[in-house]
């Protein structure tokens, strides 16, 4: 119950609470103050954050760099497309075929993925992507090729004349905040388990932490699989909100993307990836408007964190609010996480 | 001339009231003849990616249809004002892109990208937010099973173009048909609308023969085709369609049997270019890239605001060549927005439905506004029924050899879908 001790909050903490009543009241002041269009934004960020959160977590947590998940993300896009499109089925079922299909391909291609480390890791995940990318490129009668699958979207819940819709865009908005919401909490629950202690030690040193007992093949594949339906869930919001699946979800460049969000917003701490995401999202639709070539100043923003913030916005976050049990001084998160004596994950 | 401050601040002071006097002045210009609230057209268009080199004319065409419409009385009296925004040549940022062009500029009227993906991940939102969808692509779905009352076409897609070129090339260019295509959408998109019309006109349709994305090497596939084979139907796009005719021509099969396509596949690029790789190819284009075969004023008036060359339509002062079967699109789709709110007495969006009826089967005589031929909206599909013209690339050009009106086209080309009776 520490979030409703006011006074034990810290900075950081406090932070924290002032975004989630922004995000709380976004779907009414938003619109008076900027756009819907700025709502919309916010919903997608939100998704996009989920997704970097799947990348952290191998990363960040377990020390397995991916490029994949664009697969996992793109077969929950596809699952409840094909749900609606072909199966005739209502929301909830297509809602769980898309989050079931994309974990499944997780739980298929981390047998093999997880036997390797580091950058052969980094190829094997890449290649799977793709092999499944230029299949579906290829199966324009399945899956719409690159031409992509529009969706019709049923209500969500439907009584008698009553009806919840995504159509209704301050429905959708609390419907994704609160999905999203409960997969970070989620996360947060596995993180502050044992097995969120056994991802950081097999990332520290797997060889240590086999000498306790720790079977690193197993806590990688869990923590693969884990982080696919994390993945294969932001997919299928994705989808939901996009009204559309395509083969380009399923494209590297699309884990690329998570991969730079988790990098510039601090990998190994629960909400970094979320920063990175809100921040070069923003970036992208104010520069996109101005100058087509946008993506060099970001890229050149990417560099400067990389180079100048190693623990990414976060990190600099906290030195600057001097968080009195967060504040980064080690050089890594490793020795965040045994000060904390936890994972890291504020 | 020594400069001091109060000097500096004298000239700053006089430039600034000097350019603003002619800044005002050539806005009223720009504005002659208009009054109230501007009338917003989005543009959804590739500035970069994969087709940037259409997106560049899609862009020039909408902005000098723009200009030409504010210098003369705009629409309904109304100035026009242009906003457009890069795809980047990728679904979701299209739609993305479409959203904001509608929620953050408040467009009242979009005009769509030349990227079938795009246009099918756009078409759908173009519905839930009421307003209207000009694509430019090429896919038939969004204006047929995936289609919706606010999307509409101007230009032709691959079900047209079926049915625009395969009796000509039956009878004239052979009987026996052999597709190769890129395996992806676009190539199954027109294998699948000419089978059934070949199949209907007698012709034999052998097996297709699908190309891997990334093969660079087209050889071992270029050697599954049928000897048997009369014509070689072939959808590839960029350095593929290099390739193949390269490949082809080496191999000696442009001896042993007839090739053909769409001007797609050569759009944006010059046969001169490629060292005459094409030669002998045939290409059915929807407006000709040569200014002879359509030499009319309106042409000649349009392309030199497109700033292009009669022969090659290669940009003056640069290496581009005019995306002509494709430009004129976006030309003619603010053109059909102006003549649509003008008949419905369209004030706002809210009178959308109205337009949509006054757009549902208009027809336009050829002019300067829509100078690639009489056609009209079928009200049922929202498809456009257009002329086409049988080309061949001979000597490094690409010459018109026959004209296909768009009176023969639609016994091939029924609607299929009804939009008519849904609801708005």
């Amino acid at each position: 119950m520490r979030l409703l001790n006011f006074k034990k909050l810290s900075s950081l903490d406090l932070v924290g609470v002032g975004l989630l009543i922004f995000l709380l009241l976004v779907p009414y002041v938003v619109p008076v103050v900027l756009n819907d269009f700025w709502v919309n934004i916010i919903a997608e960020l939100m998704i996009w954050s989920l997704f970097a959160a799947s990348v952290n977590l191998l990363f960040g947590y377990t020390g397995l760099l991916s490029f994949g998940q664009a697969l996992y993300f793109g077969m929950g896009a596809y699952g409840v497309a094909f749900g609606f499109e072909y199966f005739d089925l209502s929301f909830w079922p297509a809602f769980l075929l898309g989050v079931s299909l994309g974990t499944l391909f997780a739980a298929f291609a981390g047998i093999f993925a997880v036997r390797l480390t580091w950058h052969y890791f980094a190829i094997i995940t890449v290649v799977f992507s793709l092999i499944f990318y230029f299949l579906a490129v290829g199966t324009k009668e399945l899956t719409g090729g690159d031409d992509g699958l529009p969706i019709s979207v049923p209500p969500v819940l439907k009584f008698g004349q009553f009806e919840l819709s995504l159509f209704d865009l301050t429905f959708q908005y609390y419907f994704i905040m609160v999905i999203v919401g409960l997969a970070f909490y989620m996360k947060w629950r596995v993180l502050e388990s044992p097995l969120g202690r056994a991802f950081v030690a097999i990332r520290e040193n797997d060889k240590r932490a086999s000498l306790i007992g720790l079977n690193a093949y197993k806590i990688r594949y869990l923590s693969f699989v884990l982080s696919g339906l994390l993945a294969s869930l932001s997919g299928v919001l994705f989808c939901l909100f996009s009204r559309y699946a395509t083969a380009q979800n399923l494209f590297w460049t699309v884990s690329g993307e998570g991969v730079v969000w988790m990098i510039v917003g601090g990998a190994g701490t629960l909400f970094g990836p979320a920063v990175g995401a809100a921040l070069l999202i923003v970036l992208r639709e104010e520069l996109s408007m101005y100058w087509e070539h946008y993506l060099l100043i970001v890229g050149v923003i990417v560099i400067v964190v990389v180079t100048f913030a190693p623990h990414g916005i976060m990190g600099l976050i906290k030195d600057l609010l001097g968080s009195r049990n967060s504040k980064l001084t080690g050089s890594d998160n490793g020795e965040l996480l045994e000060k904390q004596g936890g994972t890291g994950n504020e | 001339m020594a400069s001091t401050r109060r000097s500096f601040l004298k000239s700053f002071l006089a430039g600034g009231v000097l350019g603003q006097t002619i800044n005002l002045t050539f806005a009223k210009n720009l504005f002659a003849g208009t009054s109230g609230d501007p009338i917003i057209i989005g543009h959804q268009c590739e500035l970069t990616g994969g087709i940037s080199s259409w997106g560049y004319w899609l862009n020039k065409a909408a902005e000098e249809a723009v200009k030409h419409l504010n210098s003369n009385n705009g629409i309904a009296g109304r100035p026009v004002k242009l906003v457009t925004e890069d795809t980047e040549t990728n679904p979701p940022t299209g739609a993305r892109k479409f959203r904001a062009l509608v929620q953050r500029h408040k467009a009242d009227f979009v005009l769509g990208s030349v990227h079938s993906g795009v246009n099918l991940a756009t078409v759908p939102i173009a519905k839930e937010l009421k307003t209207i969808y000009i694509p430019n692509g090429m896919a038939a779905e969004m204006t047929g099973k995936k289609g919706n009352r606010y999307t509409f076409r101007v230009g032709s897609d691959t079900y047209s173009q079926a049915a625009a070129g395969a009796e000509w090339a039956t009878k004239n260019l052979g009987n026996e048909w052999t597709f190769l295509f890129a395996d992806y959408g676009w190539g199954w998109s027109h294998f699948n609308e000419h089978k059934p019309i070949l199949e209907k006109i007698g012709a034999k349709v052998n097996p297709p023969i699908a190309v891997p994305l990334d093969a660079k090497d087209l050889l071992p596939y270029l050697a599954k085709i049928p000897k048997s084979t009369t014509q070689l139907y072939s959808i590839f796009f960029g350095s593929q369609s290099v390739a193949l005719y390269t490949q082809s021509k080496s191999m000696g099969l442009d001896k042993d049997m007839a090739r053909y396509s769409v001007l797609c596949t050569h759009e944006a690029i010059s046969p001169k270019d490629i060292g005459g790789a094409s030669d002998g190819v045939n290409l059915l284009e929807y407006h000709p890239r040569m200014l002879k075969y359509k030499d009319t004023p309106h042409n000649r008036k349009l392309r030199d605001l497109m700033g292009v060359d009669e022969a090659d339509a290669r940009e003056k002062g640069s290496k581009r060549i005019l995306a002509g079967s494709h430009f004129w699109q976006v030309w003619e789709s603010v053109f059909f927005i102006q003549k649509a709110v003008e008949k419905s007495g369209w004030k706002s969006k809210k009178d959308t439905p109205d337009f949509i009826q006054a757009l549902e089967g208009m027809k336009v005589s050829e002019s300067f506004e829509h100078p690639q031929g009489d056609k009209y909206i079928r009200a049922k599909d929202h498809k456009a029924v257009i002329n086409f013209h049988m080309s061949k690339v001979e000597n490094g050009e690409i010459h018109v050899k026959h004209q296909i009106s768009a009176g023969r086209i639609e016994k091939f080309f029924p609607a299929r879908y009804d939009f008519t009776k849904e609801s708005f």
